[in-house]
């Protein structure tokens, strides 16, 4: 780990409340450049909340949140386009336009570097069109570049979804369990693939997760929500398996027991 | 061969109940009293649903008595049609020349004016769609825009803007654009609700302002639907564009207008041919655009942008040949639009006294004609319909003569049955409902027959299987299967046939219509507006009821 002087993401106080119920009940999180950090707990803990109100998505209820040098919490509709174009966001869902080709789903993450409205392949600049190729062709799908989206695989397509994430030249990259909704292989595929592009590229990547074993895996350090709050924030390094498992298990004690 | 066994008396309405539910041991009468055992529980809602078959029976019924419509003017009227088609054979087609080119102009017509309907509609859509409106009171004006031209029937909006633009074509697009925004409006905000909205998040998360969400991240999903929905309306604005001559709007119905005028029926036919030969290929064509646009979904890039391509191309040259061709000056569609606020602004206020009881009777009158057609449509429509569904009909010679005779009814526009008619029996109601009510046919009968093919096969091999005969499996088995989207249909076809029952005025077939079309002509605009208003009420009156109907049933 080699963090830098500032952390890329830091969160003060965040609460995220909806109608009334609390997503988020003050969350404190640095992540430094170049860091992997999951984060884990149950649906519902405020994790994808979470995510969201980094990017803006969602805005936060109180608290600060400062990512790359943007405070978030206070930022103008046009500073946060600003900052999405340098945060990427990965979705449990892909998020893709099934209807469109694969090489026009990618173009879709350069949006936010070009002016005024795009609309088919051919309305971007030839660089933009190779560039977008050839992150393509860095998750292996140069032969499906121009097959509708919605014709692959659920690992494909969140192959694809990741290169438009690439296109965006984030620095940092959010993602919400980008394999919840993959079977076990192609899982391990993906987050193979995510995690070693992100490190080539030294992008920060903030991830939820379900599977502790992935978590411990690959992450620098592990972050545990529960019912919106902080209940675990350590290094993996010499963290056991059964210790991370707790985040799940100290949430509902009589659900364990009967277990 | 014994008497097959009766199955237990098939409720005509049982279909429309939602699940039959749980039958409940006692009736509503309270536990105290026992209930016939042999008698279904009572329901509330069922009694709600025979209250309403039997009221809008008995309600066709007084409404044709009213408009002076019996069996006996029915027979003496199909003497007088038969007459009238005698007098029309040989067909004629006096200066081919002209109506091809009156023709021709009349398909431009009716592509321009929903070209400028999709125009209008898009940025509407959005404004009206739940999902993407900025505001929901922004959604709520947006909406009510979009009923406003549904509900005003374009030959009012086209009587009203050759008064406005004079006699000619633009005018005549321009009503079929602004009443096709009430259908394209609402179809395309409905897509709009309907897109996921997960890839949206996704484009709004890599950095994109607000259009480019929407053009990128919604645009994409809706395109099919739209485009649909877009050859839906040219077929229907084809229809409209055939009789917008009536009212000096341009197009073909300009000469089959003279030719009636003139008594020359021969001609009068060769022209209504004509008009069946558009329309007929208008609806293959459309058929054949949605097939090759929509359906498949070809895998490679390469074949499925070349006909996109191809499409978009095509449809572009076809804008510019309208326009060319109709001698339309695209700046005359904005510089035209003060003279229309003009003459919208002359029909305020409203009058609705000068007219007296007149307009009211009018009013009922054309309530009466919406609904004894749609009496006469629904008995006409369906034993045809039975017979043209292709599993039950009793031979392929009947099935295919059955669709043939809906297929060609579709193809006429109401208008021109009620020209026809009017020649045939005179002026006045009757005239109006028999053609209204033979036009439903080729809507309910089409209808009825799709919702018969769609049944499930099972019930009626039971039938067959317990010695059933055809008889007894349309009854037992088709129609209380079928019933639920029949009457549904039903509904929709009386809601269509108030609406066209407003405009039947303008060829002298009865309804608020004919007051509607003097008042312009006498420059009585105050009242003009005064019958529009009614026309709008009666027409957002009738669609909520449908609606409300429809809910109880489903």
């Amino acid at each position: 780990m080699q963090g830098g002087d500032e952390p890329l993401v830091r969160v003060r106080g965040l609460r995220k409340e909806f109608d009334g119920t609390t997503a988020l009940a003050g969350v404190d999180l640095d992540v430094a450049r170049g860091e992997l950090v999951v984060l884990l707990g149950l649906s519902g803990s405020g994790k994808s909340t979470l995510l969201r109100c980094l990017n803006g998505l969602h805005r936060p209820s109180d608290g600060e949140v400062t990512v790359a040098g943007t405070r978030v919490d206070r930022a103008s509709s046009r500073e946060l386009r600003r900052l999405r174009t340098e945060v990427g966001f990965v979705f449990q869902q892909f998020n893709l336009v099934g209807r469109l080709t694969c090489l026009e789903n990618v173009l879709i993450g350069g949006l936010g570097r070009v002016r005024g409205p795009r609309y088919g392949v051919s309305t971007y600049s030839r660089r933009m069109r190779a560039e977008a190729m050839a992150h393509i062709d860095r998750v292996g799908l140069a032969d499906q570049a121009f097959q509708r989206a919605d014709t692959l695989s659920g690992g494909q397509q969140q192959r694809v979804a990741l290169a438009r994430t690439l296109m965006q030249r984030p620095q940092l990259v959010l993602a919400d369990e980008p394999v919840a909704s993959l079977d076990p292989e192609n899982a391990g595929t993906v987050m193979d693939l995510l995690v070693r592009v992100c490190a080539e590229e030294g992008l920060t990547v903030l991830c939820t997760l379900h599977q502790v074993d992935l978590a411990l895996g690959w992450a620098d350090r592990l972050v545990g929500l529960r019912q919106g709050e902080k209940v675990l924030d350590r290094p993996t390094a010499g963290l056991t398996k059964d210790e991370a498992m707790a985040i799940y298990r100290r949430v509902e004690p009589a659900a364990a027991v009967a277990a | 061969m014994t008497a097959a066994p009766v199955a237990p008396a098939p409720d005509r309405t049982a279909g429309a109940r939602p699940d039959g539910g749980p039958a409940r041991p006692d009736g509503p009468g309270g536990p105290g009293r026992r209930r016939d055992p042999l008698r279904p529980p009572a329901d509330p809602r069922q009694r709600v649903i025979r209250w309403l078959a039997g009221g809008s029976v008995l309600l066709a019924l007084a409404a044709s008595s009213a408009i002076g419509l019996d069996l006996p003017t029915l027979v003496a009227g199909g003497e007088d049609v038969a007459n009238l088609l005698g007098r029309m054979v040989p067909p004629e087609l006096s200066d081919p020349a002209r109506i091809a080119t009156l023709a021709l102009d009349t398909v431009l017509m009716a592509f321009l004016g929903t070209v400028l309907a999709t125009v209008l509609s898009v940025p509407l859509a959005f404004l009206a769609a739940r999902t993407t409106t900025p505001h929901p009171a922004v959604a709520a004006v947006a909406r009510g825009i979009i009923t406003f031209c549904r509900a005003v029937p374009d030959l009012v909006f086209a009587v009203l803007f050759v008064r406005a633009l004079g006699l000619g074509v633009l005018p005549g697009v321009l009503a079929l654009a602004l009443h096709s925004v009430g259908m394209l409006g609402k179809l395309f905000a409905d897509a709009v609700e309907g897109a996921e909205p997960g890839p949206r998040e996704a484009v709004r998360s890599v950095g994109v302002g607000r259009v480019r969400e929407l053009l990128n991240g919604v645009v994409p999903q809706v395109v099919p639907a739209w485009v649909s929905a877009f050859v839906y309306r040219v077929d229907i604005n084809l229809r409209t564009s055939v009789v917008l001559g009536f009212v000096g709007a341009g197009g073909i119905g300009f000469a089959l207008q003279d030719a009636l005028r003139g008594l020359v029926y021969t001609k009068a036919m060769g022209i209504v041919l004509v008009i069946l030969v558009l329309v007929a290929g208008m609806e293959l064509l459309s058929v054949a655009i949605r097939r090759t646009l929509l359906a498949p979904r070809n895998p490679r890039y390469g074949r499925d942008r070349a006909v996109r391509f191809l499409s978009a191309a095509a449809a572009a040259v076809l804008l510019v040949i309208s326009f060319v061709r109709l001698g339309i000056d695209p700046v005359a569609l904005v510089t035209s639009v003060p003279d229309l606020l003009a003459v919208a602004g002359r029909t305020f206020p409203p009058d609705l006294t000068t007219l007296g009881p007149a307009l009211w009777e009018a009013l009922l009158q054309t309530l009466a004609i919406g609904l004894s057609a749609t009496g006469i449509g629904v008995v006409l429509s369906l034993p045809l319909g039975v017979l043209a569904a292709r599993n039950v009909a009793p031979h392929p010679l009947v099935y295919g003569a059955a669709r043939t005779v809906i297929l060609v009814v579709r193809a006429i526009p109401e208008l021109i049955l009620a020209v026809v008619f009017v020649a045939a029996v005179g002026l006045g109601p009757v005239a109006g409902a028999v053609a209204l009510g033979i036009g439903s046919i080729g809507f309910l009968g089409k209808l009825v027959a799709d919702a018969v093919e769609e049944i499930p096969p099972g019930p009626a091999e039971a039938v067959r299987s317990v010695g059933g005969g055809w008889w007894k499996v349309v009854f037992s088995a088709v129609l209380p299967q079928g019933m639920p989207s029949i009457v549904g249909s039903g509904l929709y076809l009386l809601d269509v046939n108030i609406r066209t029952s407003t405009i039947l005025g303008i060829v002298g077939a009865g309804g608020v219509g004919f007051l509607l079309f003097e008042a312009v002509r006498t420059l009585h605009f105050q009242v003009a507006g005064g019958i529009v208003l009614l026309v709008f009420v009666v027409v957002l009156l009738v669609e909520r009821l449908s609606g409300w109907i429809r809910a109880q049933l489903s």
